[in-house]
Parts: structure tokens; sequence; C-alpha cells
């Protein structure tokens, strides 16, 4: 892990400024990958695998042809005795002070430790489902327009028609104006015809009542006295007779 | 030579060369550079939340003039905490035990926020001398008292970081050295008290935190009565 301090370390001693400049150009002839940075390269998934939490798995697979699976074990526990024994670490109170704090330091990754790394990974999917749901938001806005534009095309295709049964109304209206004014026309010819067979029938009727008056006035005229002292004579004796025939047809 | 608790105080030298640039320099070495890819590893990740939301949460109570110490304020906050946790660990010094460091960072920022204050708004800055609704016959007392705990609160902050660190460390090194000698003679109280060393170590780790905290808060509410 320590090791890994170092390798991220020298980056950024690189990196910064005018230090930084220094360093590069001097150890130029020493750089072994491509200078220029794109394409980007892809960063690992997951971090180093590491054994018991700080010993990179590297050590293991490094010692494993020479000395198997136990190698690495035995390395540390050789280590760990010749320093105690020779003393070149001393166990005193610090190394109580260093238990403490290695057991606060071990109890808190294994009891935060998933947790803090999925927060840290939901951060990173929140940033990525945003940036998915703008795209998608994009693709099925686009999707929509495109199926709209589609049914105008047919709408379209479909004005035709409408016009048709447009210019058809349009034609019936002229039709159905045509024949009222028709009506119009023939109603008012027959109105004044009418008229004129009404003045004649008038014409005529006057002309026989006057006739018949002129006639009535002169025969009234041509009658003398003496005819109508005869005519009334006559009437009277016509009457009795009238009247004796009518008696006796009763009686009988 | 003899064992001095106060040892673990004293600023390292090698060969003559004080090592406390390295040790104030070094922590910086933790914290991997933001890098300019969109999505980045877990460390980065919570790196970046976690100076996000501090420093939200710190310019709260600050209006627009003190956002421009945002930068300065949380450098501190983490430079303090790393400090502060990497003392924990064992054969390690802390800087910040040293009351000239904390002094060398309270002072120039306190008195920045008292200069700004009397600098840009003198009558309200001078109008937090003296505390609304105090008795007439009081005021002038109080206004030497409010001047005196003005004057005091940079050596407070110094010294409430310093005093609270070396007390920390200083109990950790007696109850562990207690634990140690205990061992051979008193198994058990020699258990007992590793427990209790084990609690104290949880205390330091919380302590540790909020001191830092408490230092950069009330470095931004000095400053908000000053903005």
């Amino acid at each position: 892990m320590l090791s890994r301090l170092v390798l991220v370390s020298g980056p950024a001693l690189k990196n910064s400024g005018s230090f930084g400049a220094c360093l590069v150009q001097a150890s130029r002839s020493l750089h072994s990958s491509p200078q220029s940075q794109a394409p980007v390269p892809p960063l690992p998934e997951k971090g180093g695998k590491v054994r018991h939490g700080i010993f990179p798995e590297e050590l293991f697979t490094l010692l494993y042809p020479k000395t198997g699976v136990t190698g690495p074990y035995m390395l540390g526990t050789g280590l760990l005795l010749y320093m105690l024994s020779k003393e070149i670490y001393v166990i005193n109170h610090e190394t109580f002070a260093a238990a403490s704090i290695g057991a606060v330091i071990i109890y808190g990754v294994k009891k935060f430790g998933p947790s803090v790394a999925s927060f840290a990974d939901k951060l990173n999917e929140e940033k990525v489902a945003k940036a998915q749901e703008v795209k998608d938001i994009a693709v099925t806005s686009l999707a929509q327009a495109i199926e709209d534009e589609k049914k105008e095309q047919w709408r379209a295709e479909g004005r035709q028609m409408l016009f048709d049964a447009k210019r058809n109304n349009v034609a019936m209206l002229l039709e159905t104006n045509y024949r009222e004014r028709l009506h119009m026309v023939t109603s008012e010819v027959k109105k004044r015809l009418d008229y004129q067979i009404a003045l004649q029938n008038l014409h005529r009727r006057m002309e026989q009542e006057h006739m018949v008056n002129w006639v009535e006035k002169n025969v009234i005229q041509s009658i003398t006295p003496q005819q109508e002292k005869e005519s009334i004579a006559k009437c009277i004796a016509d009457l009795k007779v009238l009247a004796k025939a009518t008696q006796a047809k009763a009686t009988a | 030579m003899a064992l001095n608790f106060f040892d673990q105080f004293m600023s390292p030298t090698y060969l003559g060369i004080p090592l406390i640039a390295l040790a104030l320099s070094l922590p910086w070495v933790l914290f991997p550079t933001p890098s300019s890819r969109w999505l980045n590893n877990r460390l980065l990740t919570l790196q970046g939340w976690f100076i996000n939301r501090f420093t939200q949460q710190m310019l709260l109570p600050l209006n627009l003039g003190g956002h421009k110490w945002a930068v300065l304020l949380t450098s501190m906050m983490i430079f303090l905490v790393t400090l502060k946790m990497l003392g924990l660990l064992p054969y390690t010094f802390t800087p910040t035990t040293q009351l000239s460091l904390n002094m060398g960072f309270a002072v120039p920022l306190w008195l920045a926020t008292v200069v700004i204050g009397l600098r840009n708004q003198p009558t309200v800055a001078l109008g937090h001398l003296l505390p609304e609704g105090t008795p007439v016959v009081l005021i002038p007392f109080l206004i030497i008292v409010e001047t005196f705990s003005l004057l005091i609160r940079p050596l407070a902050l110094g010294v409430r970081l310093t005093a609270n660190l070396t007390a920390g460390h200083l109990l950790i090194q007696l109850i562990a050295t207690a634990a140690f000698v205990l061992l051979p003679m008193m198994p058990t109280v020699a258990i007992l008290t590793a427990t209790v060393l084990f609690l104290l170590t949880l205390l330091e780790v919380a302590v540790a935190m909020i001191q830092a905290y408490v230092f950069v808060l009330l470095l931004t509410l000095y400053l908000q009565e000053n903005t």
C-alpha cells in the first residue's frame, strides 16, 4: 500500500509547478510510456488486490515460485522475530498504543468499510444515471418527434379528400342558390300574368254589367203606362186563376 | 537515556536538519489530485464529496464577502484533521502540538477578521464590544471585559488546539505505559487498562476531528461577525 503512495505521489510531484518541469526534463530519458494522453486509457474497475488489508497480492505472486504458499508468511514472521530478538524494534508502551490504535482502525474499516465503499459507488452511479437520463429523455423526445412527423405526413395526404368534400359542398350550394333564384323568377312572372288575366276578367264583367243595365233601362223606359195596366190586370187574372186552381187542389 | 514523556513533543531533527517541514508537507501526499476524468475512483469521489459538503456547511452562516475565505478554511480543516489523525499513529510527531504552529495559525487569521471588520464597517465592529441590553451602570466595565475577550481570542484558539492534543497524547502514553508495566505483574489489571486505552483512543480520534472543526468554526464565526 505504501508503494502505491509513492507511485501516486510521483505524478503529483511531477505536475507541480516549475520544480516539476525540471524533474520532467531531467528524467525524460527514463520515460517508457507514450507521452500523448489521447485516447485516454481506461481506468481499472477495481483497486489492486490486497491480502489482509495491506499486503499487495503481487508480493505473494512474486514469492510463490520459489517458496510456495507459506513463503510470504514465513518471511513476515521471520522479519518480525528478527527485529524483536535483536531489539531493533523494542516493545515499550508505544507498542500498546500502536495495538490500541490498530484495533480502532481495523474495527473502523471492518465496520464502515463496505458502507462507505457502496456510498462512493452510489455517488458515481448517480452521476452516470443523471447523464443517462438526459440521453434517454433526448432519445424518447426525438422518437416522439419522428412519430408526430409521420402522422403529419399522413394528415397531409388526407387533405385531398378534404378538398374534394369541400368542392362538392360548394357546388351544392351554388346549385341550391340557382334553383332558388329560378323559382323566384317563375313566381314573379306568374304573378304578373295573373294580374293581366284578372284585369281582362274585370273588363269583361264590367262591360257585361253595363250592357245589362242599359238593356234594362231601355226596356223599362219602353214600357208605356197602357201596357203597364194591361200587364197588371193580366197578372191579377192569372193570380185568381192560380188561386182557384190551388184551392181546388187543396180541397181535392 | 531516561524516557521523558515530553520527548514525543520535541521538534524532530535528524543530523541537525529539522524535519518539521517534512512532517507538515508530507500529509499532502495522501490526498490524490482530482483527475480530469468524469468518473473517478472511490477515494477521489469521497474526497470531492466531503470537500463539497464541508464547504457548503461552513459557508452557510457567511455572507458573500466571507465566501472568499472558503478555500482557506476548508484546506485548514483538512490539514488539521490529517495532521492529528496521523499523529495518533505510534512513533509519529504531531506538528499541532507545538504552540508556535498553532499561534502561527490563530493570530494572523484572527487579526485578519478583526482588521476586515474595522476597515469595512468600523461602527458595527466596535458595536460588538457592547452586548445589547446592558444596564447603563455596567457599560464602562463591560467594554473593558469585551475588549479583553476580543484580544484573548487568538490565544484561546491556539492554546485550545495545543492543549487538547498535548493532553490527549500524554494520556495515551501514560496509560499505555501503565498497561505495559502492569502486564507481567497483574495481567487482569493490565487488560482493564488496555480496555481504557482502547476507549481513550476512540476518544482521541473524535477529539482530533472535533478540535479541528472547532478551530475552523470559530474562525467562521469571527468572520461572520466582521464581514
